[in-house]
């Protein structure tokens, strides 16, 4: 392969990965940027996405192009119960109470994933133009990863829209910023919240359905890549989906690179980068100076 | 490494086996209980845990539960993966709590390993299902094998790619034992004959994204790629990254081990396709016993699928209580291994045997390619039989 | 909450009685564990072990506020010194411990800084990410650490000449016990120490404590210093007394679970870790062997219980029922 086809194919490969990290992780930088609510239960609203997919698809017996967004409403319902009961009742507790309830949620949404699905990997029955590969020319690019490419550039598009030129997206920001004096200000703040993290769950389905190809579907999907949303989210810096995008392109760029050419030592890049960011800016690429 | 001073330990001993035969000639023609350790939850259940439990229980229907006169009776421990501290405390639960005379399971080398001092001290004749480094039953005079080695069915898919006439080979293996070991004997095998293997890529065992491995790859312009990786997301990113990065078409064959076993085939779907590997065991291989057992395992368990660690299982089943019928249900752990050591016997997955130096398991080896079966199914079909593979790690130089 | 300033200034001035109940009960504990499960010792040594490792947790994050999800890192460096000091320096039981809690120390030391320079999320990502490098590094060295075969065949030399550690495990037991015993007193005499109040009082209000001169960094490097000692100590007790070390004992999968048995059991009180561990790892055993497909479903249950109705936690829960029944006492 020659130097130029080659780094083209490395920056092509870390594009790719670094989207599926963007989209599969946004929806824990709102809960956990925006709400200030450690959900480690994220993964659990992943994988939930896949699932209702299949279940969508199998069951229901809709095409792929109809249970997308079926699957991403019905996780996003299922959401909002749980923050109203559950969630917000947590909210002024402190970080550790949130992580022990994250994980009871996690630890019971496992098994009652391993009781519905089985605990072997379930894998998604692909539409024709999503299956195989696509080929760029210099070489062949799986059809799947352009189109989580695709969902998350849409991801970044609607978020950017939401945050800057809607009233919700106003309100969300002055909710999480001075809670009083938006309330103060007449802001439904519980409302605006409970939107903000249904948005955020529908988000994590997305990327678990974005992202099957990468991370399969199975019951311990959400403790199994935990660490990685976490990595992705801290380096990006709370609140940020532009540092977001920016720590899910140099994380997926160096572990990429380093899989091309020191294969054995991509892992121990990942972490001594993300070591390396927070060491230099405790904040994250692009978080607020703390 | 010190060892313990033989007193405490004989005594100790003595006690046990007094106690054992006591209670046991008490108890010899009641009930004989056999412990079994595996992941019968978490990620591995799908394809270790449940088919272990699987295996055994279709075995003790099919014999109505007894050895001869004596009762076996099933105690089931959950251990969901390496965790060599956590293997040995069950182990020891089993062993002082339950008293169980034999022990089986272990997908994991580390667990095998972290029990090798226990069962060799208490004597307890152990069977393990499917933890596959050549190593592992050396370490005790009581471990006994129903699966397989790496080398023992690595080694044939080296050859098999040598009487194919493929010249350049490229390995690319999990960076762990199991990977290491297979590198190592497909490498060894293959370059002794003549082949070359231009690239040796180790993969961290975390990597979800094979892409770039699979650039890397292409890039290289072999004839073919060994790979080995553990059970579950990892075979499944790699296969279908294979199939999706341009490889296959490029006519690049794909060789591995393992990677097509049962419990995640149907899942790979089309990727699979055309994937050759060299394994012990095919649900569809085609033998009367096969055809016996599968039905029988359709009998208790309705809807199961048959992979290796089933027909492991079953093996072992029969191994234990070929065992305590040997001993009359008596904890007499040298007359029990005596009773196994050297036996042949057709399993489902062919003709095999427990071999009298090593208790290691001696078997058929079949090269075997993913077709589409009846009803549109994924199988691996065998086309070419290695006969009476034996453990090849002894004879391999290790680096 | 301040249940140690509370007690603190009369356990100070003057020796009373009870200043060894907690200790006794928890012999009293161990006793009464020995007495239940005598032939399931394995499992009965593992819960002391990890009450062990969730007090190194308790002081850093219950008194020091360093949230950490990597002290795992300290357990694992302790039990593969251990263990490496058991295969080729000399068996001797005891120096093994202290080769393994001078292993933790080192480690929390020479990572400390990174770790004490952040807080929030960036701090316990930090922690993560040291220990995903140490298992990293342990996995790859398999010529010292075994890879992901792990160390085994460990034999540690007989306890003071006499005690063999054998496979039915009462040696170990005793063992680690005393051990655990041990640290919980000093641990204890070092939380009501000026010591262990400064700790509490950054916990509570890290402005006003460094306006009053308090050395911040110092005081909290110190307490993770102690910390990473203790989870070294449980570590090495792990190598020899379960005679092997896997690359478990350096995962992530630890350190979580010896967070969610320390908030179980309520931090910030010692006695809590323990509890916290004894119900968490007793539940997982006995769900376990009942229903192997359906332990974590009760688990997730249990905890989500206490998380919801017991805020401070198990031990909170105990404490507040004991205030009540003696304020009931004092009314009657």
């Amino acid at each position: 392969m020659s130097p130029l086809s080659l780094l083209a194919s490395v920056a092509v490969d870390s594009l790719a990965y670094a989207m599926v990290l963007f989209v599969i992780s946004v929806g824990l930088s709102i809960t956990l940027g925006l709400m200030r609510f450690v959900n480690l239960a994220h993964g659990l609203f992943a994988v939930a996405g896949g699932y209702a997919l299949v279940a969508a698809m199998a069951r229901l017996g809709l095409p792929y192009e109809a249970a997308v967004p079926a699957a991403l409403a019905a996780v996003a319902l299922l959401a909002w119960p749980l923050e109203r009961w559950l969630y917000r009742r947590l909210a002024g507790r402190s970080e550790l109470d949130q992580v022990l309830f994250s994980i009871a949620l996690v630890f019971i949404g496992i098994a009652g994933l391993g009781l519905l699905f089985g605990n072997a990997i379930t894998a998604v029955r692909l539409p024709g133009y999503l299956q195989g590969s696509v080929s760029l020319g210099f070489r062949e690019l799986p059809a799947q990863r352009l189109a989580a490419l695709g969902a998350g550039v849409f991801t970044l598009v609607l978020l950017s829209w939401l945050m800057q030129s809607t009233r919700f997206g106003i309100e969300l920001r002055a909710a999480v910023e001075r809670p009083q004096a938006a309330q103060a200000l007449g802001i439904r703040t519980t409302r605006v919240c409970s939107l903000a993290f249904a948005l955020g769950a529908a988000l994590a389905a997305l990327g678990g359905v974005a992202g099957a190809e990468l991370l399969p579907l199975e019951p311990h999907y959400p403790l199994k890549y935990l660490v990685l949303f976490l990595a992705v989210v801290a380096v990006g810096g709370l609140g940020s989906h532009w540092g977001l995008l920016a720590a899910a392109l140099l994380l997926g760029t160096v572990e990429t690179a380093a899989k091309y050419f020191v294969p054995g030592l991509s892992s121990i890049f990942f972490f001594t980068t993300m070591l390396a960011v927070l060491a230099w800016r405790p904040q994250g690429l692009f978080g607020r100076p703390v | 490494m010190r060892s313990i001073p033989r007193r405490r330990l004989c005594g100790a001993l003595c006690a046990l086996a007094a106690g054992a035969l006591c209670t046991s000639a008490a108890l010899a023609q009641e009930v004989v209980k056999v412990g079994v350790i595996g992941p019968l939850s978490g990620p591995f259940s799908a394809a270790f845990g449940i088919p272990f439990r699987q295996g055994v229980e279709t075995y003790a229907a099919q014999v109505g539960g007894k050895a001869g006169n004596v009762k076996v009776e099933f105690v089931w421990r959950d251990l969901e993966g390496p965790n060599p501290e956590r293997a040995k405390a069950l182990a020891q639960e089993l062993v002082v709590k339950e008293k169980v005379q034999y022990l089986g399971g272990f997908v994991f080398t580390p667990n095998a390993l972290a029990v090798a001092p226990l069962v060799q001290g208490a004597k307890i004749p152990t069977v393990i299902f499917n933890a596959s480094t050549s190593v592992v039953v050396s370490k005790s005079d009581y471990f006994l094998r129903t699966s397989n080695t790496l080398p023992q069915v690595t080694v044939p898919v080296a050859r098999y790619a040598l009487e194919k006439g493929l010249k350049r080979v490229v390995t690319a293996v999990s960076e762990y034992g199991p990977g290491l070991d297979a590198e190592n004997a497909f490498k060894a095998t293959f370059e002794a004959g003549g082949g070359q293997v231009i690239e040796v890529i180790r993969m961290p065992v975390q990597a979800t994204d094979f892409g770039p491995f699979m650039q890397k790859v292409r890039s290289l312009k072999p004839d073919a790629l060994f790979g080995f990786l553990p059970f579950g997301p990892p075979t499944f990113g790699f296969v279908k990254a294979f199939a999706d990065n341009g490889l296959k078409a490029d006519g690049i064959k794909l060789l591995g081990t393992a990677e097509t076993q049962e419990s995640d085939l149907q899942a790979l779907g089309d990727a699979a396709l055309k994937v050759e590997t060299g394994y012990y065991y095919s649900a569809a291989h085609e033998s009367p016993e096969n055809k016996a057992f599968l039905a029988a395992l359709a009998k208790t368990h309705p809807g199961a699928v048959a992979n290796p660690a089933t027909v492991a299982a079953y093996d072992g089943a029969r191994l234990i209580f070929r065992m305590i019928e040997a001993t009359g249900g008596k904890a007499d752990p040298d007359k029990a291994l005596a009773a196994v050591k050297g036996f042949k016997f057709e399993s489902p997955r062919g003709p095999v045997e427990i071999d009298a130096k090593t208790r290691d398991i001696v078997q058929n080896v079949y090269m075997r390619s993913v077709e589409k079966g009846a009803g549109g199914k994924l199988v691996n079909k065998e086309f070419k039989t290695y006969a009476a593979q034996p453990d090849h790690g002894p004879q391999l130089t290790k680096k | 909450m301040n249940t140690i300033l509370m007690k603190a200034p009369a356990q100070r001035l003057r020796w009373r009685p009870t200043a060894l109940a907690p200790e006794a009960l928890l012999l009293l504990g161990g006793i009464g564990l020995y007495l239940l499960v005598p032939d399931d010792l394995g499992f009965a040594t593992r819960v002391l072990i990890g009450a062990l490792f969730a007090l190194s947790l308790d002081l850093v994050l219950g008194y020091g506020g360093i949230v950490t999800l990597g002290q795992a890192a300290l357990f694992g460096s302790g039990a593969y010194a251990a263990g490496l000091f058991a295969l080729h320096l000399s068996g001797n039981p005891l120096l093994g411990l202290v080769a393994g809690a001078a292993a933790g120390a080192a480690t929390a030391g020479l990572t400390g800084w990174l770790v004490l320079r952040s807080h929030g999320l960036t701090a316990v990502m930090i922690t993560i990410a040291v220990a995903q490098v140490l298992l990293e590094v342990a996995s790859k060295w398999r010529s010292v650490t075994g890879g992901d075969d792990g160390l085994s065949g460990i034999a540690v030399q007989p306890l003071f000449g006499r005690f063999e550690f054998d496979f039915f495990g009462h040696t170990g037991y005793w063992y680690a016990l005393v051990v655990l015993l041990l640290v919980f007193a000093a641990l204890r005499r070092l939380v009501a120490a000026p010591f262990g109040l400064t700790l509490v009082g950054l916990r509570e209000d890290r402005v006003r404590m460094v306006a009053l001169g308090c050395r911040l960094q110092r005081r909290l490097g110190t307490a993770y210093l102690i910390g990473g000692a203790v989870a070294g100590l449980a570590g090495a007790l792990s190598a020899q007394v379960t005679q092997v070390v896997g690359l478990s004992s350096l995962s992530f999968a630890q350190s979580a679970e010896a967070l969610v048995m320390l908030v179980l059991g309520g931090t910030g009180r010692l006695w809590g870790a323990i509890l916290g561990t004894a119900v968490f790892m007793g539940v997982h055993h006995l769900a376990s062997s009942i229903d192997p497909l359906r332990w974590m479903l009760v688990i997730g249950v249990m905890l989500l219980g206490v998380v919801l109705f017991m805020p401070q936690g198990l031990s909170g829960a105990v404490v507040s029922l004991w205030r009540r029944l003696q304020r009931r006492q004092e009314a009657a």
